[in-house]
């Protein structure tokens, strides 16, 4: 059975790489270009894991994530977050309260998003809500 | 005169003996009945005319002698201004009769008199310097004060009560004080702040040199904040040193908030850039890693994803050159190459760079191109560059589904060329903002990555190096339109005085510079 996951980022080539490498690993692959519609995806399509961009338009990485955390139906979704600003520790302690699962700077590569999603999937298999 | 006087008192005094014993001897006619009748008239008629003598001169006498009084009082009026002193005395017509008391008095009041004059004239002469050294002290107050009113900094003097006493006008301006000096009825205690009073407070109980500096967020009188280095120090250095009593405190402050806006947009701008140049990167890193992992069977993924990597490699380009032309055209240190180009082909150009983006997001890119030849004097790299600027920025900030339009015409004297969008548009207070480098609109800061660049570069081509004119038209919500003014090259002379200016301006440093 093969995974089901949500890439979201404003920036299309991006989401192209990303969308090309998981869906050559087997991957089932949504994308979306902002929160407001991975929100809308989240509902109607169940995926395991979300990958997201944090500076997009509508509603942001970490505002999709609150939406997420704050829904209980998708509370213990694992989320990973991309960004192409540096560090930020006022961002990075709210990333942790919302048990954002990884941050990944960009560039990133590829190659590494898919082995970090993998790991946290198959970590998923022993419910990781608890904390 | 006085040899007359003295004749005049003898003879009055003869005259009354006379009359004495004319009288003498009337009555001695009456008892004895000697004297015959005629003998007795004649007696008194001398009597009569005896004692009328005798009251003349005694008027006579006293009347001169009065005289005489005036005269001397006349004179010691005219010594009481002492500067007629010296003439007084050489005026020999004045009767100084050696023996006289009036003299004697009139000596000694006139050598008191020399002696307070001399003593005047040292007094006076005293006083001369003291207002020389007045008058300079008061130029040297009134320069300090001038000193202190053109600070810019807000200085102000707190006496040993707390209260405000001296402040410059950058001071009353932000704490709202009145009058350059407080005064009894209008004692204030200046800013309100906590630790500012604390600070005040410390200081006037201490002695000069003492002082401290802080770092304090202060309220102006009209309630905004200004983040200030602040220094105070004790007044006074106290004569004897174990006076305790301070004099009061200086305090001079130093409104730091400007700086710290800069600081803020400048690590804004870094954060901005930064980001701008990773999310090419990040496409372009993605991409080879796909193409090296050979995870790309055939060869037209192949080619796409070189395309990809192309055309993010030359958005990159893109936002390096604006940085860099900013940065030159800013600092003045540009080369210019003005050539005759047709516009119309300039703007093509641009359309065909910023075509995927606008496809990308849904929008339609529309261009509406005057048929007529529309000659410019420009550099043709930095028009395309404003252009590109004025178009991506439309998409930027227009929804997808929405409609950008170029249009281009030829008026009198100038060439036009307009960017309209159906976007978000601008309020009239960001309309004047957007110019201004690094400046993003908060309310849709979130719908583009950007480095609030592009617009103020724009400007900068069309208004700095081409003598031109970019102006905004836009309303909240209602789309805006950017549109450029430059004048026409074919209109013959006066196209070649309005470009040559500004340009040769510039491009002077960096003929030496780059030589």
């Amino acid at each position: 059975m093969s995974h089901r996951i949500l890439l979201v980022d404003d920036e299309l080539h991006i989401l192209r790489a990303a969308e090309y490498k998981f869906k050559r690993a087997g991957y089932e692959v949504l994308c979306a270009f902002d929160g407001e519609e991975a929100w809308q995806l989240i509902l109607e399509n169940k995926p395991e894991l979300v990958i997201s961009d944090y500076q997009m338009p509508r509603l942001d990485g970490l505002g999709l994530v609150k939406r997420i955390r704050e829904c209980p139906e998708t509370a213990t979704l694992p989320v990973l977050l991309l960004t192409a600003k540096g560090f930020d520790l006022a961002r990075d302690q709210q990333a942790e309260a919302l048990r954002v699962s990884a941050i990944l700077g960009k560039p990133f590569s590829p190659r590494e998003l898919l082995a970090i999603t993998e790991s946290l999937l198959s970590g998923v298999a022993q419910p990781a809500s608890a904390p | 005169m006085s040899d007359s006087g003295r004749t005049s008192s003898w003879l009055s005094i003869a005259a009354l003996a006379l009359a004495m014993s004319t009288l003498v001897l009337c009555a001695v006619d009456e008892v004895l009945f000697v004297v015959d009748s005629t003998g007795k008239w004649i007696a008194l008629g001398v009597t009569l005319l005896a004692a009328g003598a005798a009251v003349a001169t005694g008027w006579w006498i006293n009347a001169s002698r009065q005289a005489t009084v005036q005269r001397y009082v006349d004179l010691l009026c005219r010594i009481g201004d002492h500067r007629d002193l010296a003439n007084i005395s050489n005026d020999n017509s004045l009767p100084f009769p050696a023996d006289d008391s009036w003299h004697r008095v009139f000596v000694q009041v006139r050598s008191c008199i020399l002696a307070y004059n001399d003593r005047l004239q040292e007094a006076d002469e005293i006083k001369a310097v003291a207002e020389v050294r007045a008058h300079r002290l008061a130029d040297e107050v009134e320069r300090l004060a001038e000193i202190l009113a053109s600070l810019p900094d807000p200085v102000f003097s707190v006496d040993s009560y707390g209260e405000v006493a001296l402040t410059n006008g950058a001071a009353r301006k932000m704490f709202g004080i009145e009058g350059p000096r407080g005064d009894g009825k209008n004692a204030t205690r200046g800013p309100r702040d906590e630790r500012l009073q604390e600070m005040l407070l410390e200081a006037r109980r201490r002695k000069a040199p003492w002082q401290r500096a802080a770092e304090l967020d202060l309220l102006d009188v009209e309630g905004r904040s200004h983040s200030c280095s602040v220094l105070i120090r004790a007044l006074g250095v106290g004569q004897d040193p174990n006076d305790e009593v301070g004099h009061g405190a200086v305090a001079i402050l130093h409104d730091n908030s400007q700086l710290k806006t800069i600081r803020q947009r400048h690590a804004e701008f870094v954060s901005a850039v930064s980001h701008e140049m990773k999310t090419p990167l990040a496409g372009i890193k993605a991409y080879v890693e796909l193409l090296a992992d050979g995870d790309t069977e055939d060869q037209e993924t192949r080619e796409q994803f070189l395309g990809v990597i192309n055309g993010q490699t030359e958005r990159l380009q893109r936002l390096i050159d604006n940085l860099l032309n900013l940065a030159r055209i800013e600092a003045g240190v540009v080369v210019v190459h003005k050539q005759q180009q047709s516009l119309n082909e300039v703007l093509e150009e641009a359309v065909r760079v910023v075509q995927p983006s606008a496809l990308e997001k849904q929008i339609a890119l529309q261009s509406d191109l005057s048929e007529l030849f529309l000659g410019v004097q420009v550099d043709r790299d930095m028009i395309l560059q404003a252009a590109i600027n004025l178009l991506s920025n439309a998409i930027k900030y227009t929804h997808p589904g929405g409609r950008v339009t170029l249009r281009s015409r030829l008026t009198e004297d100038e060439v036009q060329f307009e960017v309209t969008d159906t976007g978000v548009g601008l309020s009239s207070e960001d309309c004047g903002k957007v110019f201004e480098k690094f400046y993003r609109v908060k309310r849709h800061k979130d719908m583009a990555p950007g480095t609030g660049l592009g617009l103020p570069l724009a400007k900068h081509i069309v208004e700095d190096v081409h003598g031109g004119k970019l102006v905004v038209e836009s309303a909240l919500g209602e789309g805006s339109t950017f549109r450029v003014h430059l004048p026409a090259a074919n209109s013959a002379s006066p196209a070649s005085s309005i470009e040559n200016r500004p340009m040769e301006s510039k491009s002077r440093s960096p003929r030496s510079i780059e030589a």
